[in-house]
């Protein structure tokens, strides 16, 4: 941590006025230790859906942070998440990815607990322990908050951290852009299949600041449009309806969350897409069309990539996905991505979707690959005596963001970059490490609920 | 001494006998290899537990009873 007392991490380490970031925060060991602390262990992470475990007893074993967790739904139908770890001496009691069981047993002494996280058996309780055993102090360690929010399921350790509808704050409404139906009905989303899991060698804000709304970075990409992976067969998306809209960035400064988005003109048809099979094509032009019914003038609003702070990435719209990003040391990060589809779709769709969703995302998806590549050889040409003297310029659009951003009448919540004509901006990037270096800084919540005291302030000068 | 028990094969309905004496009948098995859920049907060293349920630990199981005494 020599680093980090020396520097500080704003503006030493992160500099906003400057628009620098100094690699350390990516390849120090001991700034990552600490972020293992100050952020993983307060924020609210992405844990699961509530559609991996429908029925008592069903479980999925998660993460938060490095450590595992269990999602589970108890036999009651609550739904709980675990600590992974044996009270007696911190074995996994549950070594699977996912399934059905009465109770989670360790496998090394052999207690056990049920799924609402009880010590319901101690081997030899009455001979060994006399009984003593106060099994009532010793269930599974269950995360203190816990909120289920459209099929999704999130977690914080920390039960002095805001609500997660707090933590979201207006940024709800982009979070809605992935987990509604296409239709615009609410939470109508559930997850197929299972989900992708690998390993990148590359510190965990790589991808998250990729994910963040990195649109610069679309010369990667090139390959892929020329093979025309997308589902109209050309590019690697429908791009009919993406170049008619307004881009933009949003960044919600108090809470680190950040999204790029597309802003349709009024009264405008959306093009078709999913030009390769009819029966898609014709459910996605549906669906635009009930969106537009149920959602007004909201439907001028589609999604684009973002990422809820620190580490869960949205992909709302061509795929659909939900990434998180673990930290697995200060050089390797986990992927796990879910895929999301309408409940209501017919057969086809989903099958059609799910194809496209492979073939763009995931350890095989052809533009996660262009990714990882970059992502990797970054992080390993960062670790260097004498790259770590150099730091990273996201000067990019700097001072061109804007409150209160309005099109035809629509107000965009958050501070906005209109990225229409500039092509590119970081400011979304800017964000993240400035959410960040605040965490890394912060002693407690009470120092990172800025909103709180600037509505305070706000109703004292009223 | 006979064989441990393979207890994650054991199914509902079977018999087993105890190492303090004690019969039981299987009620459900959740396959972990190290527990079983049954219902006490005989307890020597104490009659009390007859008729309730109880978790039983793999190494507390002598041997599967085909007739139940």
């Amino acid at each position: 941590m020599t680093i980090a007392r020396e520097q500080g991490y704003r503006p030493g380490l992160v500099d906003m006025a400057a628009g620098q970031i100094s690699r350390e925060i990516f390849v120090n060991e001991g700034i990552y230790q600490q972020e293992l602390e100050r952020l993983f262990a307060r924020v609210w992470l992405f844990v699961g859906h509530e559609s991996q475990i429908p029925n008592p007893g069903d479980y999925f074993v998660s993460g938060m942070g490095e450590e595992s967790v269990i999602l589970c739904r108890d036999r009651a139908g609550k739904v709980h998440v675990f600590l992974n770890s044996c009270r007696h001496r911190g074995m996994k009691v549950c070594r699977y990815d996912e399934g059905n069981t009465p109770v989670f047993t360790c496998p090394y002494h052999g207690w056990s607990y049920g799924t609402d996280g009880k010590l319901v058996g101690v081997p030899y309780f009455r001979e060994a322990y006399h009984e003593k055993l106060d099994k009532s102090q010793w269930g599974l360690i269950e995360v203190p908050q816990l909120c289920c929010y459209k099929g999704t399921v999130w977690a914080s350790w920390d039960p002095s951290a805001p609500s997660f509808f707090e933590y979201l704050g207006d940024f709800i409404r982009y979070l809605d852009l992935t987990l509604d139906g296409w239709d615009g009905s609410d939470g109508g989303t559930e997850i197929l299949g299972g989900i992708q899991k690998w390993r990148i060698p590359c510190n965990w804000k790589f991808p998250a600041e990729n994910f963040c709304g990195d649109s610069y970075h679309n010369i990667s990409h090139r390959s892929v449009d020329l093979v025309g992976i997308g589902p109209s067969g050309s590019g690697r998306r429908d791009m009919q309806e993406r170049v008619m809209a307004r881009r933009l960035q949003v960044s919600f400064y108090e809470r680190g969350h950040q999204t790029g988005v597309y802003l349709f003109p009024k009264d405008r048809p959306t093009p078709p897409s999913y030009q390769h099979s009819p029966v898609v094509s014709e459910y996605f032009a549906y669906c635009e069309e009930e969106r537009r019914r149920n959602r007004g003038e909201w439907a001028r609003l589609i999604g684009s990539p973002g990422e809820i702070f620190p580490n869960t990435a949205l992909h709302p719209r061509q795929p659909r996905t939900i990434a998180v990003w673990h930290p697995r040391g200060t050089h390797q990060t986990e992927v796990w991505r879910w895929y999301l589809v309408d409940k209501a779709a017919p057969w086809e769709v989903k099958d059609f979707l799910r194809d496209y969703y492979i073939r763009y995302s995931g350890p095989g998806g052809m533009t996660e690959q262009d990714d990882m590549e970059n992502w990797n050889y970054a992080h390993a040409a960062s670790r260097g005596t004498i790259a770590r003297r150099y730091p990273y310029s996201y000067e990019q659009g700097l001072g061109y963001e804007v409150e209160n951003y309005q099109s035809e009448g629509l107000r965009i919540p958050g501070t906005v970059m209109d990225i229409t004509e500039a092509k590119s901006s970081e400011h979304n990037l800017r964000n993240l490490y400035r959410r960040w270096a605040e965490f890394m800084e912060a002693e407690s919540w009470d120092e990172l609920v800025s909103w709180r005291r600037n509505s305070q302030s706000r109703a004292a000068a009223e | 001494m006979s064989d441990p028990v393979n207890i994650r094969q054991i199914a509902p309905g079977t018999k087993i006998a105890l190492v303090d004496g004690a019969v039981a009948e299987i009620v459900s098995n959740p396959a972990d290899g190290v527990w079983v859920f049954a219902r006490y049907l005989s307890s020597p060293g104490d009659p009390a537990r007859v008729g309730s349920e109880d978790m039983i630990f793999a190494q507390d199981i002598v041997e599967i009873r085909d007739d139940g005494e």
